[in-house]
């Protein structure tokens, strides 16, 4: 489409009192050649609006340039509709709110802001989203216990088509075979008759389509269009759905490890699950019991996280055994009783109807005429404990997840011997687990990366049930222990997940974490030279690739991130909207003074998702900081492409700066190794930089989070300190 | 017991004693002490006390009977009410204090001069329905003996102070008028007291 | 206003102070307070100890089947009655298996309660009924440059936390004696407890505890200390000559209850000031009120 551009520079906010409004306007009418350039005082107020809109239907602007606060305000205010294309320069935020006003350098910033914006605007277009093939709103969920039946429920009961896989014959999973089920409800006290015959028939008359004894034996396409082949009795059907849920659950701890509890050596060491089925069996007459609580858990030899149920399942067991004898005595041993949120009051009803908890350790367990010894080290009171007579002694048991179970995938060996060899620093790469459970026909492995432990979640703080695949949500125990309401939860947040999945791939936006964006990356595939980076680096596995090692990109499985595009040594990938030009453009368009006049540059990529906020933050807060940096926000500093701080170099930059999110084990990236990726690449570009004569270490990669907002005005001082001593760029004056 | 002798750091659980303390009036509150440790960082005296009040609950949850009723924990108890204030499983501990002390003295538990005063000022309440201050310090120096006398003399200039100031009358205040219905309320109330802790 | 009054026994001995200004003050505020009628011993937190809860409460709620007939608000000066009264009446209140049980007792005297009163702190009736304002007006002698600790103590604050202050960290004390005119000192102890009924028991517990006291007073820079409890006022002001002996500190610290320095504020007639009860002085501190 023909821009036309129109820029208009708001002088509220102080924004008027403190730069020079002509001399920017002059930016955008005289150098830039703008049809059209205005102020307002009140910009975002109705005649500001009014203002806009008149332009857009008199005069044809379809480019609106906002010169005044962030782009992560007003948002809806300066929206014009889908086919205008809206530029935000940030003149408050970043220029006015954290440097000082009627300032030399204050304005060459502002100028500069106001330059990059519409030098952008160049390359960029408006994108037109991806609409797949016949698509399809139906969820599948895969297994059918508590979880899945919830997750099935929930999604049939909004409306969607629902298809239900289940391996085992019956549906109801662990919960199934339970005697009696832990309070779901206030007051939190009582125990509860099971749920599942219940949701069992809820699920049927919700219209559910179930396949029980089935498996997933091939799952191929993507969001909206995923082909899945579900075998049933050796017999394949083909279903195509839009999401899918994982609620495909976890196993018991094998017990046959614990045998320095006693199990496997002396008969009446049960498990959890033996316990359950014995009282439901109504052959549970012991009136000694003990259960003994992180039986493998939080154990660095057997499972080293907490298994989250067992405290409370353990409380409810206990409570069977009160349930029939009052007067039974029963003991838990116990780490930390880790009875969350409203299960509090599951464990005080416990403590009231008399069982006695014991925090401490095992030391031994003996038996003698089917009787059990067991011996501990009390902590609370700081001595050892003996307890003997018991009828049973229960070992909680924890859990693993269904995912964990399987063959770790081997690494695909790097193609590029030479690089293979050399020590340069590689990306770590999530494990993927043959566990047999989805089959995935994706060019990165056939089931969900795990996080940690087998446990295929992504990020556990922000996105819950989100997982590396796009379109697959995972639920219940298989994505992170936990007890019975909170698998209420996640089965039914996973469910809304599936379903917004659905409906933005139905619209050709991105679900997640960009939601609403309709761009996505295309290939120019003439000068695509098979290097494989794209489809290797790519977080989500949105990219296959042929047999030529060409790239088969998925769109409805793409997050947007751009990690593609900036893995590309070609180029060839780029956006509507964000492509490799665009930001060089940018780069381009910074006025970078000689060396005599001593005013340095840093330029700075900033990752949208934490290191803007927080900039955004420092601005709001008021925050003076360094007036040489120039800044530009990314999508993910995996969009960095090398070519940039080539740019940035060759243009004078006396330094280039990457603010990105934390990477490592508890990573903050949103899209989970963007900063990771971007900091490898930086350490393959300091060999051209020494070529060139100049020091790697003026570039630097930081990690910021959002609340490291007040710390960022040091931390670009003590950048800027240390390029001084560099002294400047010698590029500088050659440009 | 062979157990015992064989590990004599050991504690073996005794539940008789703990049921017989759950019984009391407020006694199965310390069913649901949790081990926080609240009322432990809270108490005015806990620097004093032999145990903490949950690691006396703990004691008796393992039935360890003579340490419990031994302890000087109830007996330093000053009722400030921090504790039961705080408690995050709302535990009345003053109240179990209460309990814990009434116990003790039935029990034959009663060296400390808590104990003492405690059967002093009762005596006062029952015998005049008001309680006469010379009178409870009579009787807690009747009870404790000769000793005691003596370390009050030390005392003395307290005593005299406050009988210069006005504020230690020598003559008690009259029996309440209602006293032998008084003492007829306190019998039925002890027996009905005595009834619910045996259910 | 007129309310029924419960004076416990130390107001007829130790604490006779109390009384005095407790019963000026109110008729200064217009509280009319009508003592219930053949009152008995509330047990305090001592009976408890010999007889149980139950006992000791059935026992303070033949105070209030005495009060109920009248309707009345019954208004408690001693923290440690307030602390009974106010816990039992909450039992009769809302515990019906206990109110049964203990008006079976009651019935052997022939009382009955129905729980049907409310049971007040004196100091709440004076923040709450009178309030601040009009507090300010009633003040003759402003206190001006007085710097006074409001020693809370616990059972006032404590007795059922929320009542009408912070239990932890009670202000209202230290609002009324600015409304006096005086200045309220720093005191981060000033809900601590002072030993309690252990001066004869167990001596050292109560000077340990008053030295914390002290010592917290007098970083805050007070001269001295208002209290609204018997038992407070008792072992700061009698113990404190042998604090200094024990501690070896030199501490001279008047304490007053909150109602002298009121009847002082409001010139009251010095009778009402009952200074004469005080141990230690308090002349040094309020000699330039004219005063002492």
């Amino acid at each position: 489409m023909e821009k036309k551009i129109a820029v208009y520079i708001c002088t509220g906010c102080g924004i008027g009192d403190a730069l020079d409004i002509d001399a920017l306007s002059k930016v955008a009418s005289k150098e830039f050649k703008a049809n059209i350039c205005k102020t307002d005082a009140f910009l975002c107020g109705k005649s500001g609006i009014d203002l806009i809109k008149q332009d857009i239907d008199g005069e044809g602007v379809n480019t609106v340039v906002v010169a005044g606060c962030s782009s992560r305000v007003n948002t809806d205010v300066f929206n014009f509709g889908p086919d205008k294309i809206v530029e935000r320069v940030n003149l408050r935020e970043q220029v006015i709110w954290c440097h000082p006003g009627e300032d030399e350098d204050t304005q060459m910033l502002a100028e500069d802001y106001l330059r990059m914006s519409l030098a952008k605007l160049k390359n960029l277009n408006l994108p037109e989203p991806f609409i797949g093939e016949n698509l399809s709103s139906t969820v599948l969920v895969v297994g059918g216990g508590f979880t899945g039946l919830t997750a099935a429920l929930e999604s049939a009961r909004a409306g969607y088509k629902t298809v239900l896989v289940e391996k085992e014959a019956e549906l109801g999973g662990y919960v199934g075979k339970m005697y009696k089920q832990v309070p779901m409800k206030p007051p939190f006290t009582d125990l509860e008759e099971n749920s599942i015959p219940a949701l069992i028939k809820a699920v049927e008359d919700a219209g559910v389509k179930v396949y029980t004894s089935a498996v997933i034996a091939k799952t191929a396409g993507g969001p909206g269009m995923f082909d899945v082949t579900i075998n049933q009795n050796g017999t394949d059907v083909e279903e195509r759905v839009g999401s899918i849920v994982l609620a495909t659950g976890a196993k018991p701890y094998e017990p046959e490890k614990l045998g320095h509890l006693g199990f496997g050596q002396y008969k009446n060491v049960i498990t959890q699950l033996m316990f359950e089925e014995m009282v439901a069996a109504g052959k549970m007459d012991a009136n000694k019991v003990a259960f003994i609580q992180c039986a493998g858990s939080r154990d660095q030899e057997h499972l080293p996280y907490c298994s989250a149920a067992c405290c409370i399942e353990s409380i409810k067991q206990a409570l069977y055994v009160k349930e029939k004898n009052p007067e039974a005595n029963v003991y838990v041993y116990y780490k930390d009783i880790r009875s969350n949120g409203q299960y509090e009051h599951f464990y005080k009803k416990a403590q009231q109807a008399g069982v006695i908890f014991i925090k401490g350790d095992i030391t031994d367990i003996s038996e003698s005429d089917g009787q059990l010894t067991i011996e501990a080290d009390d902590h609370t009171m700081g001595t050892k404990s003996v307890a003997d007579e018991f009828d049973l002694v229960v070992l909680a048991n924890g859990m693993v997840p269904t995912a964990a179970l399987g063959e770790t995938v081997e690494e695909a060996p790097a193609e590029d011997e030479a690089a293979a060899a050399s020590d340069e620093p590689k990306v770590t790469v999530a494990p993927i687990i043959k566990s047999n459970l989805l089959n995935l026909e994706y060019r990165q492995g056939p089931e969900l990366p795990a996080l940690k432990y087998g446990f295929p979640d992504s990020h556990y703080i922000c996105f819950p049930y989100e997982t590396r695949r796009t379109g697959i949500y995972a639920a219940g125990v298989v994505r992170a222990p936990m007890d019975m309401l909170s698998a209420a939860e996640d089965a039914t947040g996973a469910a809304l997940k599936a379903i917004q999945c659905i409906e933005s791939t139905l619209k050709g936006e991105a679900v997640h974490p960009r939601s609403g964006d309709m761009s996505f990356p295309e290939f120019n595939m003439n000068r695509c030279t098979q290097c494989k980076r794209c489809t290797e680096e790519c977080p989500f596995g949105a990219i296959n690739e042929d047999e030529k090692a060409n790239p088969l990109p998925n769109p409805t499985r793409c997050r947007r991130c751009g990690t593609c595009m900036g893995a590309c040594p070609e180029r060839i990938i780029s956006f509507k909207n964000y492509s490799v030009p665009m930001i060089g453009n940018m780069v381009k368009a910074i006025e970078v003074p000689e060396e005599a006049d001593e005013k340095p540059r840093i330029l700075i990529f900033a990752c949208e998702n934490d290191a803007i906020p927080a900039l955004d933050m420092a601005g709001i807060n008021r925050l003076q900081y360094n007036p040489w940096v120039r800044i530009i926000p990314v999508r993910c500093l995996g969009s960095l492409n090398l070519v940039w701080i080539n740019d940035a170099m060759a243009k004078g930059f006396d330094g280039v700066l990457l603010m990105g999110c934390k990477h490592g084990d508890d990573y903050q990236c949103h899209f989970m190794k963007g900063s990771e990726l971007a900091e490898i690449r930086l350490s393959k570009i300091s060999e051209t930089l020494n070529r060139l004569g100049l020091e790697s270490e003026r570039v630097r990669a930081t990690t910021v989070n959002i609340m490291d907002y007040d710390k960022i005005p040091a931390m670009l001082d003590e950048f800027a300190a240390e390029l001084e001593e560099f002294g400047p760029n010698p590029m500088k004056d050659f440009q | 017991m062979e157990q015992t002798t064989k590990l004599p750091e050991s504690v073996k659980y005794d539940l008789t004693f703990a049921r017989e303390i759950y019984s009391l009036e407020n006694g199965s509150y310390i069913k649901q002490c949790m081990q926080c440790g609240m009322c432990a960082i809270s108490c005015a005296t806990r620097d004093i006390m032999d145990y903490s009040p949950r690691r006396l609950f703990n004691l008796i949850k393992l039935g360890k009977k003579d340490e419990v009723l031994k302890s000087n924990t109830f007996w330093y108890c000053t009722s400030c009410c921090t504790c039961k204030a705080r408690c995050p499983r709302g535990i009345p501990l003053v109240d179990v204090m209460h309990d814990l002390k009434r116990y003790a003295i039935k029990n034959g538990y009663v060296d400390y001069p808590q104990a003492a005063f405690c059967k002093a000022f009762w005596a006062e309440v029952a015998g005049r329905g008001k309680v006469f201050e010379g009178g409870v310090t009579a009787r807690f120096y009747l009870i404790r003996g000769l000793d005691e006398v003596l370390k009050a003399m030390e005392m003395k200039d307290i005593g005299i102070n406050m009988l210069k100031r006005g504020r230690l009358p020598m003559f008690p205040p009259k029996k309440i008028k209602g006293m032998g219905n008084l003492k007829k309320i306190i019998r039925k109330a002890q027996e009905i007291q005595r009834k619910e802790e045996a259910r | 206003m007129k309310y029924s009054f419960y004076p416990g026994c130390s107001m007829e001995a130790t604490a006779q102070a109390n009384l005095v200004s407790i019963k000026a003050v109110a008729s200064a505020l217009d509280l009319q307070l009508e003592e219930i009628h053949d009152w008995n011993c509330c047990g305090a937190t001592v009976a408890s100890g010999v007889v149980g809860d139950f006992t000791q409460q059935v026992m303070t709620g033949r105070n209030l089947a005495i009060a109920e007939p009248k309707g009345q608000d019954v208004v408690v000066g001693c923290s440690s009655c307030y602390l009974s009264l106010a816990v039992t009446n909450k039992r009769f209140r809302e515990d019906e298996h206990f109110r049964a049980l203990a008006n079976e007792a009651l019935a052997e005297g022939g009382y009955k309660y129905n729980g049907t009163l409310r049971v007040r702190q004196f100091l709440e009736v004076v923040i709450n009924d009178v309030g601040f304002e009009k507090i300010a007006k009633k003040v003759k002698r402003p206190l001006k440059g007085l710097k006074v600790a409001g020693y809370v103590g616990c059972q006032t604050v404590r007795a059922i936390p929320y009542e009408f202050d912070d239990p932890e960290y009670p202000v209202l004390m230290d609002r009324l004696t600015e409304a006096l005119g005086a200045t309220a000192t720093p005191f981060p102890m000033k809900a601590r407890c002072c030993g309690s009924s252990n001066a004869i028991a167990d001596t050292k517990i109560v000077l340990d505890s008053a030295l914390k006291i002290f010592e917290s007073a007098s970083q805050g820079g007070a001269q001295l200390m208002v209290t609204p409890c018997p038992m407070c006022q008792l072992n700061l002001d009698a113990y404190q000559q042998l604090v200094n002996k024990v501690h070896g500190t030199s501490y001279n610290m008047p304490i007053l209850f909150f109602t002298q320095l009121m009847a002082i504020a409001f010139d009251l007639p010095p009778d009402a000031w009952a200074l004469k009860y005080n141990i230690v002085p308090p002349g040094a501190a309020l000699a330039s009120f004219g005063v002492g």
